[in-house]
């Protein structure tokens, strides 16, 4: 490794300007199996993660640990200088700054489309109805759907739906949204849809941790390219590093299996 | 037949007369036929004692002349004129109920862009059929004008009550506190407003005042504290005019009859479900004394008959209840089985919770929702619509099970007829009639509970996978 190499290493693994997510020393158990294993990583402001890795890596692991889906067993992690503590104020706060895009969706299928998105601005933010409807019909032209607005989700297609569910998250202004595999569950044609939208939401200066199989997305839009395996983080480092010349045997194996 | 159905079939022309139609549907190959021939004079057998029994021998004066026991039993009848004022007053609730839920449905299907359906007053007739059904052969069976009065009135009732249909849609709400008003009304028209009465109509008040003072442009904490202020204000409002009025009525250990099961039915799944609900949420709790006290609650009275609770309602309340408290018989009875039916809906509204995606949850969450909040909006509302068959089926069943009331002396709808045979001139006939009459009874009421469940099942699907 030349001394230029390993500036560039080192450089890779930290965040460009000041750190909107630190992750410090992060460990997870289910039961005796640990999930993750000392992670260390920061965020910058504006600037786009995308974490791959075989199944099982830990990846949707790490991003649930950020909005205290899951609970973290060791080390600390602070989104927007507030530490995720047990104290439920703390992680409201937290919840409230970030916005989640799931694999599956999970829309609230007996609310409508707007329903679905003016719900929490109105009732976490508490936002007068016509204001928050005002930021839902903003937000579903931004990611082009603003005629499906009186719809219920069970109406829409998978990539439709996947595009509310980013709606309904941007719809809460978040400093930071994490998408865990947000095209996994869609037919290959949607996938592009939903794609577009995150790239273009990545060129708006959103800040965005994204766990995903797409390497296409991640050559284009990724700051930084996180490689998990076996809870570990393996290796860091920019697209055109991290997919033309990787330094692990580990990332190398995996890049040959899926490219 | 094989190779036939593999095929599309053609659309069968409906060509040939009757005989076609006998042939093909009862005699289109051997089984059949040897069914057909084999059912055919038992089933006319069985209509032909069926109309000798309806028609010929049945004795069913022990109807016409009990008609009255059947509806009130021994409730007094110089204050009959409160139960028929009741049966009015309900029919207007059940009109400004109707009209408004109708209204509200309009609303929902132009906003979501959907048809809009139009329900006409015929919609109700099919709806609640049966009951319509039971309400003529009341009719058939009344030997004096009154019934035929008070059938009129409620018609007229119902008529204007759907007048509530024109209420501008800013104050649909008032609609639905005007509807559960009038039944609070019609309950207080016969026990009177006396005691704690007035406690019911000042939270249906309070409700009402809560729902309808939306004020234009006010929304957050200020909306919140309008609001409160406005349902404060109701209940103060109603505890005065109650303290002011002095309307003494019946007290229910005065009641009986049909009038009786149907108001003790209803006490019974309207306490239930809340208290339901909230055992079952306390069943899935976090916190462990919670989840203990709700197991053994529900595992307990699942294992116990109902009948043994409604006696222990009679004999053992009154020890472990403050001196002083007495309640009626009637209280013990309906504690007992909204007690009874609590832990069953707790069981079945678990299963519906247990239904939901955690998926729900965790999107819930990730928003920034408050568990409360997120069990409110989002888990109960799709957890109860699943349940809904299973809810209703609990539902029929304690207003079927209120017939154990005879066995602890209380004269029910089915009690009746205790009285009814205790009378010189039925002591040994006439017990088939009483019973085919009061199974009648039961049954049109518990389907018509069972249909509006498949009602609101297909309703709340409306638009939705």
């Amino acid at each position: 490794m030349s001394s230029r190499e390993a500036q560039v290493f080192a450089d890779a693994t930290k965040a460009k300007g000041d750190a909107i997510i630190e992750v410090e020393g992060v460990d997870k158990f289910f039961g005796d199996f640990q999930a993750l294993k000392d992670i260390n990583m920061n965020v910058g402001r504006q600037e786009v993660v995308v974490v791959i890795g075989p199944s099982g890596s830990g990846k949707s692991t790490l991003i649930r640990c950020i909005n205290r889906l899951e609970k973290h067993d060791r080390g600390r992690i602070v989104v927007d200088g507030i530490e995720l503590s047990d104290d439920l104020r703390n992680i409201q706060e937290v919840r409230r700054e970030t916005g989640m895009v799931f694999q599956q969706f999970n829309l609230f299928p007996h609310l409508t489309v707007l329903e679905n998105i003016t719900l929490a601005p109105r009732e976490v933010r508490r936002l007068p109805k016509k204001e928050a409807e005002e930021i839902a019909m903003r937000m579903l032209e931004r990611v082009k759907i603003p005629e499906q607005a009186r719809k219920y989700p069970g109406q829409l297609s998978g990539g439709q739906q996947q595009r509310v569910a980013i709606a309904r998250a941007l719809a809460m202004q978040p400093k930071v949204m994490l998408f865990d595999e947000p095209t996994s569950a869609l037919d290959p044609e949607m996938i592009k849809e939903v794609l577009d939208v995150m790239v273009e939401l990545a060129d708006s200066g959103m800040t965005m941790i994204v766990v995903t199989h797409e390497m296409g997305f991640a050559r284009a839009v990724a700051d930084r390219v996180v490689f998990m395996a076996d809870g570990q983080i393996v290796e860091v480092g920019t697209p055109e590093h991290f997919f033309t010349d990787p330094r692990e045997e580990r990332t190398k194996l995996f890049l040959s299996q899926i490219l | 037949m094989t190779a036939s159905t593999l095929e599309p079939s053609p659309v069968q022309a409906p060509v040939g007369g009757p005989l076609t139609w006998v042939r093909s549907r009862l005699f289109p190959n051997l089984r059949s036929s040897i069914l057909t021939v084999l059912l055919t004079p038992l089933l006319a057998y069985a209509l032909y004692r069926a109309v000798l029994f309806f028609f010929v021998n049945g004795r069913w004066d022990v109807v016409t002349r009990n008609l009255t026991l059947f509806m009130q039993g021994t409730y007094p009848r110089d204050q009959q004129w409160r139960i028929v004022t009741q049966i009015i007053v309900l029919a207007f609730a059940f009109g400004v109920g109707a009209a408004t839920s109708a209204a509200s449905q309009v609303d929902a299907a132009r906003e979501a862009g959907l048809p809009v359906v139009k329900q006409g007053f015929l919609s109700v007739l099919k709806r609640f059929w049966s009951v319509i059904a039971f309400v003529l052969l009341l009719l058939y069976f009344a030997n004096t004008a009154t019934p035929w009065l008070v059938m009129g009135g409620a018609i007229a009732a119902f008529a204007l009550g759907s007048l509530a249909r024109f209420i501008p849609r800013r104050f649909r709400s008032v609609g639905w506190t005007l509807s559960v008003l009038a039944l609070v009304a019609a309950f207080q028209v016969v026990a009177g407003t006396v005691g704690y009465s007035w406690m019911i109509t000042a939270v249906v008040l309070a409700a009402g005042a809560w729902s309808a003072f939306k004020f234009e442009g006010v929304e957050g904490r200020r909306a919140v504290v309008y609001r409160g202020l406005a349902a404060v204000a109701a209940a103060v409002v109603t505890y005065l005019v109650y303290m002011q009025l002095v309307f003494p009525g019946v007290g229910w250990d005065h009641w009986s009859g049909l009038h009786l099961t149907l108001w003790v039915s209803a006490f019974a799944i309207v306490l239930s479900f809340p208290l339901g609900l909230i055992l079952a949420l306390a069943r899935r709790s976090s916190f462990p004394v919670l989840r203990w006290l709700a197991t053994g609650y529900i595992e307990l009275i699942r294992g116990v008959p109902l009948i043994t609770l409604l006696f222990m309602g009679q004999y053992i309340l009154g020890f472990m209840l403050p001196q002083g408290t007495d309640p009626s018989s009637i209280t013990r009875a309906i504690t007992a089985m909204a007690l009874f039916t609590a832990a069953y809906v707790a069981e079945i509204v678990r299963g519906g919770l247990q239904s939901i995606p955690h998926g729900q949850t965790e999107a819930a969450l990730a928003l920034g929702l408050p568990t409360g909040k997120m069990m409110r909006m989002i888990i109960l509302p799709q957890a109860l619509r699943a349940v809904i068959p299973a809810l209703v089926g609990q539902f029929i069943s304690i207003f079927k099970d209120s017939s154990l009331l005879e066995i602890i002396a209380i004269d029910e709808f089915l009690g009746v007829r205790s009285l009814v045979h205790a009378q010189a001139d039925f002591r040994v006939v006439a017990h088939a009639e009483t019973l085919v009459f009061v199974a009648i009874g039961y049954w049109a009421f518990a389907y018509a509970m069972s249909r509006e469940s498949q009602r609101l099942e297909v309703r709340l699907r409306a638009g939705r996978k």
